[in-house]
């Protein structure tokens, strides 16, 4: 089955757990069953992902409400106020480990453009298709993406740097 | 270009995204401004670091096991708008089930011999790295590799130069595989080793792309040659040096 892996690795990084992550990725799969015809041009990729994210969206509705609070800009609005930059702090000593706490720690809607662009090597288009958003804001997100792991990654490895100092 | 539109830029830049011209004034800032050099490097660095290290989740075997059983053998919906004639929907099933019964046996039986070169290459790939010798002849020049090989096998695996792209050469060894002699180029990508593994095969053979104990393998067929990709490196990067290759070879 085509792009099985990726419909499981953005259902992993958005549920943050595997048992949740097959779940949703079945519950995908029927639905892309179901609904084949909206396969229309544009590749099979963002067309499968798209429905894996509405599927997360339904999931997270059902079984964890509080998390969906990650979609929502006026909610994320707050989290970074300072003007999106390039400055993306120089990354110092972490881990494979510190990464992915880092990464998965990020509101949901930053993760997900993070994880399209980066582990599935997905176009702005491509994303643009999977989030249901314009492409200028999958470009803001993933500049607010990075500029949110850069100063989580400082604070964790500043953290552990005084824990190795103490 | 202003500071503050290059910043708005420089995401686009490093992603591939922005336009050629754009990209040009992008890079006359840069050259003249080394803050915004250094926040280019910074989001290079870790984009890499991501694409590094971050774990890539792949579907466990259970789950794509669980969908294929509950796969709708035809749609309800998809059958009333074909329209087809009776005579010809049972021919079309017909196809279908054989064209399922044959996808299933490529399934079915290639595994297992795809399964044991997997194993062999990724043997390989491991003890040269263990032992510290990735090559038997160290050159990153395509002109002392590719005779070098040829002269010891009895086919000339294709050697490209794809230092330009990321790729850099770094040697050739001769190794067993699958009950035969083959060629292995080693590559070198940041700190990661690529073996490429090369040998005449049959045509037709499906591509693949597994991950085993870390590792990510590819295999293309080209031009009736067999190639093997083996390294630690992330995927997205091993597929762009297996597509870099195909076109190469097809020179």
């Amino acid at each position: 089955m085509p792009h099985l892996d990726a419909a499981y690795n953005l259902a992993r990084w958005m549920t943050r757990n595997d048992h949740d992550a097959q779940d949703v990725v079945q519950e995908a799969v029927l639905r892309a069953y179901r609904f084949f015809d909206g396969l229309r041009g544009g590749g099979a990729k963002p067309w499968l992902l798209a429905i894996v994210r509405n599927s997360c969206l339904s999931w997270f509705q059902v079984n964890r409400p509080a998390d969906l609070a990650g979609f929502d800009d006026r909610v994320v609005e707050t989290l970074a106020s300072e003007e999106d930059g390039p400055e993306t702090q120089a990354m110092r000593t972490f881990d494979r480990r510190m990464l992915n706490e880092a990464i998965a720690a990020l509101p949901a809607q930053f993760r997900e453009v993070l994880v399209l662009r980066e582990l599935e090597d997905m176009s702005y288009k491509e994303i643009a298709r999977v989030a249901d958003v314009p492409i200028g804001t999958v470009m803001s997100r993933l500049s607010r993406a990075r500029r949110l792991l850069g100063e989580s990654l400082r604070a964790l490895s500043n953290a552990a740097g005084e824990r190795v100092n103490r | 270009m202003t500071h503050d539109e290059a910043g708005r830029l420089l995401h686009a830049y490093v992603d591939g995204e922005l336009d050629p011209a754009k990209a040009l004034e992008l890079e006359a800032h840069l050259a003249e401004n080394p803050f915004a050099r250094a926040a280019c490097e910074r989001l290079r660095g870790m984009s890499a670091a991501i694409r590094d290290q971050a774990d890539y989740h792949a579907a466990p075997a259970a789950l794509a096991r669980r969908l294929r059983a509950s796969a709708p053998p035809e749609s309800e919906a998809g059958r009333g708008r074909l329209g087809l004639p009776r005579w010809l929907r049972s021919a079309a099933a017909f196809a279908g089930v054989a064209a399922l019964a044959w996808i299933a046996a490529t399934l079915v039986m290639r595994p297992g011999e795809n399964e044991r070169i997997a194993t062999e290459v990724l043997a390989s790939h491991v003890r040269a790295t263990l032992a510290g010798r990735p090559y038997d002849i160290a050159s990153s020049d395509q002109h002392t590799v590719k005779p070098w090989l040829s002269a010891r096998l009895t086919f000339s695996p294709p050697v490209a130069d794809l230092s330009a792209q990321g790729f850099e050469l770094t040697g050739g060894r001769l190794d067993y595989v699958g009950g035969r002699r083959v060629a292995v180029l080693a590559y070198k990508r940041r700190q990661h080793l690529i073996d490429v593994f090369v040998w005449p095969g049959e045509a037709g053979q499906a591509d693949l792309k597994l991950t085993r104990e870390g590792f990510n393998i590819e295999r293309f067929a080209k031009d009736n040659m067999d190639f093997w990709l083996v390294s630690d490196l992330n995927r997205n990067e091993l597929a762009d040096l297996a597509r870099l290759l195909s076109e190469r070879s097809a020179l």
